[in-house]
């Protein structure tokens, strides 16, 4: 599903991202991503989604070269993944509803498509009444919410989250990542870099710890790694 | 593409233009001027072409036959000239007799002084020619010239070349138009450039958004282009607008000017018959401009 041989991210400014990695995602996992910040988490996302290449080694996610691919097939890739954001990136000037369905609207689907599945996205995360709601006139949970509707509308393979409770209070997190393994356990892989340590330990999923670039320790039902 | 995306990136275009009030209004205010010179300038032109036309058809071609003429020479001519008429390379002749030509002398040098030694014998017979069209006048002059009972020598008259220098200015006059529309145009093309970057920069987060949810790079860009030609295009037709208004006016004004000066002969075209080639050329100016402008932003700024 997703593989990483050896691969190497430097960045122009010399900056090491992520540094021989080499590791396997299978189909259906849920894996934390975690490690301070600079340790490149995030470069390991951006790889996934082919916002940069690697400038060594080989990626591939869903059937595609990530390091070695046209630029006219990077939309496609995208479609099989379904992204998250910590600071949301909502259309404001859509409502929660037009905001999914720009999504659907994207991979050109037919109205009638869009008319039955943007419902039971928002359906799905609990949004049903909100959906006629503009995103300023949602609290950031719900406004996750919706982005998390966006993601899973197209039903992607793959589910990235990026710091995904990174501005919601304690116990919106949670009912986030309670979303997140109900998504997971209807077969979509699932992947979040975070810092929450608390989740980190509680959810006992498999743990990617980074360092400075480098794969410090990959466990199944691991912990975050203690700083001491 | 489907219809229904295209719909979509179609309502998302003008969408663009309206909640830019600002710069769209600029942008299409750049285009509107641009064009309204563009009418102006070929209208002038038009009108300049057309008078030139009509003066070129009410020439007459005056061809003088020698005084000794034989009548057999004479006639070979007038077998011809009636020839080319029939054959409608000619409209229409008059021949001035001896008589006349005479007459017309008297009149002219009033003084008999002139006049002394002077009789009907002295003087040739003429033709006035019109032509149906003007520029078969060298090859029918070359063609004259041949006959024996014709005065080639200084008795062929032709007010054609004075056209001709017209002509020459007019054409300098063309080249200068066109290079100040070019420089409009660039100028055009440069507003609407721009106009669309503040777009694409007030958008680069749903742009980024759109990149992240696998929105094609034909989907991104179309609603930036077709913001671009609409400005284009409603910049044309208020153009043709206020080019209509304007021209009229100067029509009215050049009118009395003219009537004035005793240039009646000279007429300013009326707008009707040229309004819907000037619109059709304002639109495909507008849309070009609208077109290339925003499709340079889109390239350079709109970076997915």
């Amino acid at each position: 599903m997703i593989r990483f041989v050896d691969a190497t991210k430097v960045y122009s400014n010399g900056v090491v991202g992520l540094r021989n990695a080499t590791v396997k995602i299978e189909k259906g996992e849920f894996v934390f991503i975690i490690g301070p910040s600079g340790s490149g988490k995030s470069t390991f996302l951006k790889l996934i989604m082919h916002e940069e290449v690697p400038t060594d080694g080989e990626v591939y996610v869903n059937g595609y070269s990530v390091h070695d691919m046209p630029r006219s097939e990077v939309p496609y890739l995208r479609r099989s993944l379904g992204v998250v954001f910590q600071d949301f990136r909502l259309l404001p000037n859509k409502t929660a509803y037009d905001n999914v369905a720009f999504a659907m609207q994207i991979v050109e689907a037919t109205s009638r498509e869009i008319r039955r599945q943007v419902p039971l996205a928002l359906g799905l995360v609990g949004l049903s009444k909100k959906a006629k709601a503009y995103p300023n006139q949602l609290s950031g949970g719900e406004q996750q919410r919706v982005v998390l509707a966006r993601a899973l509308v197209n039903n992607p393979a793959v589910l990235i989250a990026d710091e995904p409770t990174g501005n919601l209070d304690p116990k919106t997190s949670w009912e986030i990542m309670n979303l997140l393994e109900e998504i997971n356990q209807r077969g979509t892989t699932v992947i979040v870099a975070t810092h929450e340590k608390s989740i980190v330990d509680a959810m006992k999923k498999r743990v990617i710890t980074l360092d400075r670039g480098d794969i410090k320790s990959d466990e199944q039902k691991g912990i975050y790694f203690n700083e001491d | 593409m489907k219809i229904r995306t295209l719909k979509l990136l179609v309502k998302e275009g003008a969408n663009n233009v309206v909640k830019n009030k600002l710069m769209s209004f600029a942008s299409t205010m750049t285009v509107v001027v641009t064009l309204f010179f563009l009418g102006i300038i070929l209208l002038i032109a038009v009108n300049i072409t057309s008078n030139i036309e009509a003066m070129k058809r009410e020439l007459r071609l005056t061809v003088f036959l020698k005084i000794d003429v034989s009548p057999f020479h004479r006639e070979e001519f007038v077998n011809f000239i009636e020839e080319k008429k029939e054959a409608g390379i000619i409209t229409d002749y008059v021949i001035i007799s001896k008589e006349q030509m005479y007459e017309d002398m008297k009149q002219i040098l009033e003084d008999e002084v002139f006049l002394k030694g002077l009789t009907v014998d002295n003087m040739a017979e003429s033709f006035e020619i019109k032509l149906a069209n003007p520029d078969d006048s060298d090859e029918l002059i070359k063609q004259i010239s041949e006959f024996r009972g014709v005065n080639s020598e200084n008795g062929i008259g032709y007010g054609k070349d004075e056209l001709n220098k017209l002509e020459a200015i007019l054409k300098v006059f063309n080249y200068i138009v066109m290079a100040v529309l070019a420089v409009l145009m660039v100028i055009s093309v440069f507003l609407i450039s721009n106009t669309i970057r503040l777009t694409v920069f007030a958008r680069r987060r749903q742009i980024e958004i759109m990149k992240y949810i696998g929105a094609l790079d034909s989907f991104i860009r179309w609603p930036f282009i077709i913001e671009g030609l609409l400005i284009g295009f409603i910049g044309a037709v208020l153009s043709f607008i206020f080019t209509s208004l304007a021209y009229s006016w100067i029509q009215n004004v050049m009118n009395v000017i003219l009537t004035n000066l005793n240039l009646a002969t000279l007429s300013i075209l009326e707008f009707s018959p040229v309004a819907l080639q000037i619109f059709v050329i304002y639109s495909i100016f507008g849309v070009i401009i609208g077109g290339i402008g925003s499709f340079l932003s889109v390239r350079k700024h709109l970076n997915v």
